[in-house]
Parts: structure tokens; C-alpha cells; sequence
């Protein structure tokens, strides 16, 4: 039971960070390799801002947030605006961007490195137990947790419910048609990087009140955001919530009951499982 | 009044559309004929601005309106369904029309045009929640008719709208197709049915070839020889 509540819990801050991934490829078509870079970003100014603060990490999030969101902004208009202008294709946008952000993760980690060194970091906050169905539980991963969902919540709110969010939707599932109800799809695609690498950084925020992290860190989280993305399908954000939740449960069920050096070792078995049973991903459709 | 003077397009060397000259005004529906590889839907993208490399000015309502992007296009009262139709295949009939509501001259008539629209097409308001992927040929002609009126268009371009219809779905969008104008909204249809297009058209023009090679009223245009020979299959 423990092992699902800890997996659970897991699932809801990598639901948040596959949502920021997931705007930035399914609407603006960015495969950015350099998602977890935003991430670890995100972890290192909310640990300066504690350290330097004392308020609450969770109050970070209100400087995290638009700073991550101008940043990303600024990317996509400096580096990845380029790249679309020139494209021939879907294909070749992709291979330039994913080259690009490639890149673009290395000037990331190096500026980290730069900034706050190669240690290993983490600050105590909320570091005491709470206990759920009888089994104590990190307050600080509870807490984590419920600014996850929160923001999940928000965003889904968002997009389903204001015509901005709708207008965003409509460029994911066809650009074309949206440029003739009148949409301006290259600032729509800006608008959900920077949306996206914003809910990204949010994302490392809260991890960072339980985890400890250092300026490499971003590779992984960048792997796990991708097998969620594309095991839920591509198109679809419910799919990446529930991918989410499930690679969240199957990491924990591995490191608890079988050898917690198994648990990227898992994610990927899990991965290639559900691709060869259902390569459009959970919640994705066969293109016809 | 929407009036393109000299438009050309080109693939690389290749000629598509060179020297089309066309005007449409509220309230009249005008059909270019052509057969396949003519260029006519080569022709309605340039207008619509979905193809960059198009030559030729384009004139909305005395503003030049050449080389737009097609976001600004659609402000300029221009609302084009495409061949494709240029729906949003993943969403709700709903959320389809409320998105072609989108451009900023629409929006404050959204709840009017919505009323219209569903009135033209009852069968949307019964299934505002089905998603667009899962109707029939029909019906989807009916969303994207739909939500090319919720863009409030002074013109509407349609793109081969019988392509894959029926010929009794025909007859009905078509008939749908006059009710719009009717209500002051000038059409420019590009098609191959050349009979029941110019049945209910009152203009017409010829493209062979990426050229104009005839215009003239719908009357005289189904009575001419030349046209009954090349597009109404008559011997």
C-alpha cells in the first residue's frame, strides 16, 4: 500500500513536468531536449530562493514561474523561430530542433555548474511526517504532490475551458486549420513554449523540496518526460497525466521491491512494452 | 468586395496559376470551373495566404490585403474551406464552431452567428459533444461550412465543397450555400461539378492551365458550347 501511495505521490509532479513537455511538442512541435535543464533550473531558484528567503518554497513559485516563462519565451524566439522559418518540413524541423536543444541543454548545464557548482543540493523544509492511512509519508512530498496536481489542475482548466487555452489546442491538432479561423500560430507556438518551459520549472520547484539535485540531473528528467509524453500519446494531455501516474507507480514498485538501481532500467522496459503493444500511446489515435 | 488583379503562383519554374484576375462582391455566388490541376485551389490558397510565394495584389474592401498571413486574411472578412476542410478532426463540433468565432470581427457576434449556424444545420445542434473525427462526409462539410461562417466572412471561398458528397448531399449543401448568400455573404466557389455549381451560381469563370480562359454569367456559361463539351460532359 506504502508503495502506491509513494508512487502515486511520485506521478503527480512527473504529470506536471510531461504537461510542460507536452505543450512545448504537441503545440508548438519543439522536441526540446532540454526539458529537464528548465527542471533543474527551476530546483536550483527555488533552493537559492529559500536559502536566501526562509519563505516557503512553495512562494518561489511566483518568481520561478513568470522568469521561466520570459526565458522560454526568449529561446523560442532567438533560437527556435529561426529553425521554424526555414523547415521544408514537420521532419526537418524536428531533427533541427532536437540537434538544437541538444545543444541548448549543455549551455544549460554549464551555466548551473557556473552558478552553484557541481555539489549535490538540498534543504530541509516540511521534513517531518505525515501520516495517511496509518503509514507516515514526507510532508514535503505531500506537499510537493498537492502543488502538483494543483497546477495540473489549472492548466487543464485552462486550456479547456478560455478560448486562449482552446486556440492552443486547435494548433495542436492542426495548425493549418487554425490559421484559417484566424489564429496566429507562430505566436500561439511561442506562447506554449514559454507556457510549457514555465510549467516545467514548476515542476522542478516542487521537486526540490523533497529531492536532492545537482546541474547534471536534467538528462533524466528530460528521458522520463519524454517516455511519458509518448507513452500517452502524443496528442493528448490526459494520456500524459495517466503516463505519468503509471511510470510514477512502476518506478517505486521496482526500487522497492526489486533494486532501486533498476528504476530508469524499468521506465524503459515499461516504455518499449507499451509501444510495441500500442505504438500511438495510450490516449493517441492511429493518423489515418 | 474582394478583387484579386494578376495573381500568379509558382513551384520552383513551374507556372501554376499566371495572370488570374477575379472579382466577387456581397450577396453574389461565383464558381470557377477547371479541371484537375488547373490550379484553382493553387489560386485560393494565394488569396487565402497560405502560399508566401504568389505574386499579384489581393484587395478586401479597398484595403490591400497581398501577402498577409493567413491569420490576417481571415480578420479581412475572407473565410476559406479548404479541400480538406480544414476542421479540427480531435475536437467537438462545438468547440469546432466556437473556434471559427475566433478572429476579433467575430467575437462580438459569436452568439448571433452561432444561432444562424445551428438553424442552417440543425443536425449540429443536436450533437454539440461528438467529435468531428466521428461523423460522416457530410456532416463534417457541415462543420467546416459552419465554422467558416462563424469567422462572420463577407466572402467565403470553398474548395471543391462536393468533393467525396454525394450527389443528394450535394444538392443539400449546395441549396445550404444559397441560404448564406442570401444573407449577404459573397461566394466564390471552385469546383469540377460544373452542373449543379453553376445551377446555383450567378458568375463564372473558366481556368485551364493555371489561365482564365472564360468568364461570363452561370446562364450563358451552361448554355455555351465550349463549356458543355469540356465540363458538363455533353457530346
Amino acid at each position: 500500500m506504502d508503495i502506491i501511495i509513494i508512487g502515486l505521490l511520485l506521478g503527480g509532479t512527473y504529470a506536471l513536468m510531461a504537461m510542460g513537455l507536452q505543450l512545448q511538442y504537441g503545440v508548438a512541435r519543439i522536441m526540446n531536449l532540454a526539458n529537464g535543464e528548465m527542471l533543474v533550473a527551476g530546483a536550483f531558484g527555488t533552493f537559492w530562493f529559500y536559502s536566501a528567503t526562509k519563505f516557503s518554497p512553495l512562494i518561489s513559485l511566483a518568481v520561478i514561474v513568470p522568469l521561466a516563462f520570459a526565458a522560454n519565451w526568449a529561446i523560442y524566439r532567438v533560437l527556435i523561430t529561426p529553425l521554424v522559418r526555414r523547415a521544408k518540413s514537420q521532419g526537418q524541423l524536428e531533427v533541427d530542433s532536437i540537434l538544437a536543444t541538444f545543444g541548448l541543454s549543455f549551455i544549460f548545464v554549464g551555466g548551473l555548474l557556473a552558478l552553484f557548482g557541481g555539489d549535490y543540493l538540498s534543504y530541509s523544509y516540511l521534513a517531518r511526517p505525515i501520516f495517511i492511512l496509518g503509514q507516515p509519508y514526507g510532508l514535503n512530498r505531500v506537499t510537493a504532490f498537492i502543488g502538483a496536481l494543483a497546477l495540473c489542475a489549472g492548466l487543464y482548466i485552462w486550456l479547456h475551458k478560455t478560448r486562449a487555452g482552446l486556440a492552443l489546442r486547435a494548433v495542436a491538432v492542426s495548425p493549418s486549420a487554425a490559421g484559417l479561423v484566424s489564429i496566429n500560430v507562430p505566436r500561439a507556438s511561442a506562447l506554449a513554449f514559454a507556457l510549457g518551459g514555465a510549467v516545467t520549472a514548476a515542476g522542478g520547484s516542487l521537486l526540490s523540496i523533497f529531492l536532492t539535485f545537482d546541474a547534471s540531473l536534467g538528462v533524466v528528467f528530460t528521458l522520463k518526460a519524454l517516455v511519458i509524453v509518448i507513452m500517452g500519446g502524443v496528442s493528448d494531455i490526459r494520456g500524459a497525466i495517466v503516463a505519468a501516474f503509471i511510470l510514477g507507480l512502476a518506478e517505486t514498485i521496482v526500487a522497492s521491491l526489486v533494486d532501486p538501481g533498476l528504476t530508469l532500467a524499468a521506465a524503459y522496459v515499461l516504455f518499449i512494452v507499451i509501444l510495441l503493444i500500442k505504438p500511438e500511446g495510450l490516449f493517441g489515435r492511429r493518423s489515418s | 468586395m474582394l478583387e484579386c488583379k494578376n495573381i500568379a503562383v509558382f513551384y520552383g519554374r513551374h507556372r501554376a496559376v499566371e495572370d488570374v484576375s477575379m472579382q466577387i462582391a456581397p450577396g453574389e455566388i461565383v464558381v470557377m470551373l477547371g479541371s484537375n490541376g488547373a490550379g484553382k485551389s493553387t489560386f485560393l490558397r494565394a488569396i487565402a495566404g497560405q502560399k508566401a510565394k504568389a505574386s499579384g495584389t489581393v484587395v478586401m474592401d479597398g484595403a490591400d490585403i497581398s501577402h498577409r498571413p493567413s491569420h490576417e486574411i481571415v480578420e479581412a472578412g475572407i473565410a476559406l474551406v479548404p479541400e480538406d476542410r480544414g476542421i479540427f478532426a480531435d475536437m467537438t463540433v462545438q468547440e469546432n464552431l466556437i473556434l471559427g468565432a475566433h478572429p476579433r470581427r467575430a467575437r462580438a457576434l459569436e452568439a448571433d452567428n452561432m444561432a444562424r449556424v445551428l438553424g442552417l444545420f440543425p443536425r449540429l445542434a443536436e450533437r454539440p459533444k461528438q467529435l468531428v473525427r466521428t461523423m460522416s462526409g457530410g456532416e463534417r462539410q457541415m462543420v467546416a461550412l459552419g465554422r467558416a461562417m462563424m469567422s462572420a466572412p463577407s466572402i467565403l471561398m470553398l474548395d471543391e465543397p462536393s468533393l467525396g458528397l454525394s450527389p443528394l448531399l450535394t444538392s443539400e449543401l449546395f441549396r445550404s450555400l444559397v441560404k448564406i448568400k442570401d444573407t449577404g455573404v459573397g461566394i466564390f466557389l471552385v469546383e469540377q461539378n460544373a452542373k449543379q455549381s453553376l445551377a446555383i451560381a450567378d458568375r463564372g469563370y473558366l481556368l485551364d492551365n493555371g489561365r482564365i480562359v472564360g468568364a461570363d454569367s452561370a446562364a450563358a456559361l451552361s448554355r455555351d458550347e465550349k463549356v458543355r463539351h469540356a465540363y458538363l460532359g455533353a457530346g
